[in-house]
């Protein structure tokens, strides 16, 4: 079928394009207009050229800051991706099971964040919290908001409890598109279970799985509510990732220069990213 | 005096007084504090996209080609991949280097014809 072409149909993605410019366009335009200079309020700014860049490129706050958020990224895909993986496999195919599984998996995933971050603060108080007691009762000395340590474990374990079932449904859907004809083949050859897994599913699920660790990473390198809520980023910095460390920059200490400029490099890290991951994803695509 | 008032217009004397309203006050927008160097820069970039769409007009398809990289791209990736690098390249410059940022841009320029060429 033969389309028409029709360039009025660009007046239909005018609103769109308005609604983007003010949520997006212009703030961004701002933001960058912000980097340059510096303010003390009442709309009067002074040019500074590029010493915030500079400065934030420099900064041990910032270093410290992004290699927080790379080493907390990479823990929870470490852990959420295998993880998800093998969830998704011992679910049950086909009967009763399967729906009740779905909503179970799903329910983490309908909780707004700041509650997750509520309920893990409670959950995990060494004083009153289930968790916290249970393990001091254990005889483990854990308390979250004092010990390094058990600030990241409770932040990795939310954040876990929370995604994991994002993965879990992305590999569940992935399972369920392999035909049955090579699970039959697979067992005519008397394969492994193993073999099953690397040759056939494995390879079956890239997609889903390059799709999971995409929105997986882009979620946990932008995170910020759950952590806020839980640790505000402490003790100390310890669990201050970026945008916990840009909030506080912008409007603990209204630095709003150097937040800007940091802002803009975060953006460009995550738009790096973004352009691999989606880079890789259609090479897979021009191979297959 | 006029134009001793215009010279000072942004300096820590004027932080907390009202500023007179002249003909060419745009207050609805000077929350955005605009400057003429950032106006340049969206400028430039909207002078790109433009550019890439005359481009299009005057040759549709977009170029698509496997670069050195061993990558497909089209002649807006590479737009992208050459703005996206830029960037970074002046980072990495005002971190290691610190001064002579002009050299940085000319060093863009060459890598943008490098990536609209070969990649």
């Amino acid at each position: 079928m033969n389309k028409t072409i029709n360039q009025k149909a660009w007046f239909f993605v005018i609103p769109v394009f308005v609604l983007v410019a003010f949520n997006a366009i212009i703030p961004l335009m701002t933001v960058v207009n912000y980097a340059f200079q510096e303010t003390f309020g009442n709309n009067v700014f002074m040019w500074e050229g590029t010493r915030w860049f500079k400065q934030i490129m420099l900064s041990e706050r910032f270093h410290a800051s992004l290699g927080r958020q790379f080493l907390f990224t990479f823990i929870i895909l470490f852990i959420q991706i295998p993880l998800g993986i093998a969830i998704a496999l011992t679910m049950p195919k086909e009967g009763i099971g399967v729906p009740i599984c779905l909503v179970l998996m799903s329910m983490p995933l309908l909780i707004p964040w700041n509650v997750v971050g509520a309920m893990w603060n409670i959950f995990a108080l060494p004083d009153i919290g289930f968790l916290g007691y249970s393990l001091n009762a254990l005889g483990f000395d854990y308390n979250f908001t004092q010990q390094i340590g058990d600030a990241w474990f409770t932040t990795i374990l939310m954040d876990v409890w929370h995604w994991t079932s994002l993965v879990v449904l992305l590999s569940y859907a992935g399972l369920q598109s392999i035909q049955p004809a090579y699970y039959q083949a697979a067992e005519i050859d008397g394969a492994s279970r193993w073999a099953v897994f690397t040759k056939i599913e494995l390879p079956k699920m890239k997609k889903v799985l390059t799709i999971a660790i995409l929105l997986r990473f882009m979620d946990s390198f932008m995170i910020y509510t759950e952590p806020f809520v839980l640790t505000g980023g402490g003790p100390g910095n310890a669990t201050a990732f970026l945008s916990i460390d840009l909030v506080k920059m912008a409007l603990g200490q209204f630095d709003l220069g150097p937040a800007a400029a940091m802002s803009l490099i975060y953006f460009f890290i995550v738009l790096l990213v973004c352009w691999v991951f989606y880079t890789l994803m259609m090479r897979n695509e021009g191979n297959q | 005096m006029i134009m001793f008032n215009v010279l000072n217009a942004a300096t820590w004397g004027d932080m907390a007084k009202k500023k007179e309203k002249g003909f060419f006050d745009f207050e609805f927008i000077t929350w955005m504090a605009w400057t003429w160097q950032t106006a340049a820069f969206f400028i430039f970039i909207v002078l790109c996209l433009t550019a890439m769409v005359i481009w299009e007009k005057k040759s549709p398809g977009g170029g698509p080609r496997k670069g050195i990289l061993g990558l497909d791209t089209t002649r807006g990736d590479r737009l992208f991949i050459s703005l996206l690098g830029s960037a970074f390249i002046h980072l990495f410059w005002l971190a290691l280097i610190g001064s002579f940022l002009w050299l940085a841009t000319i060093l863009c320029v060459g890598y943008a014809v490098i990536v609209f060429r070969y990649v």
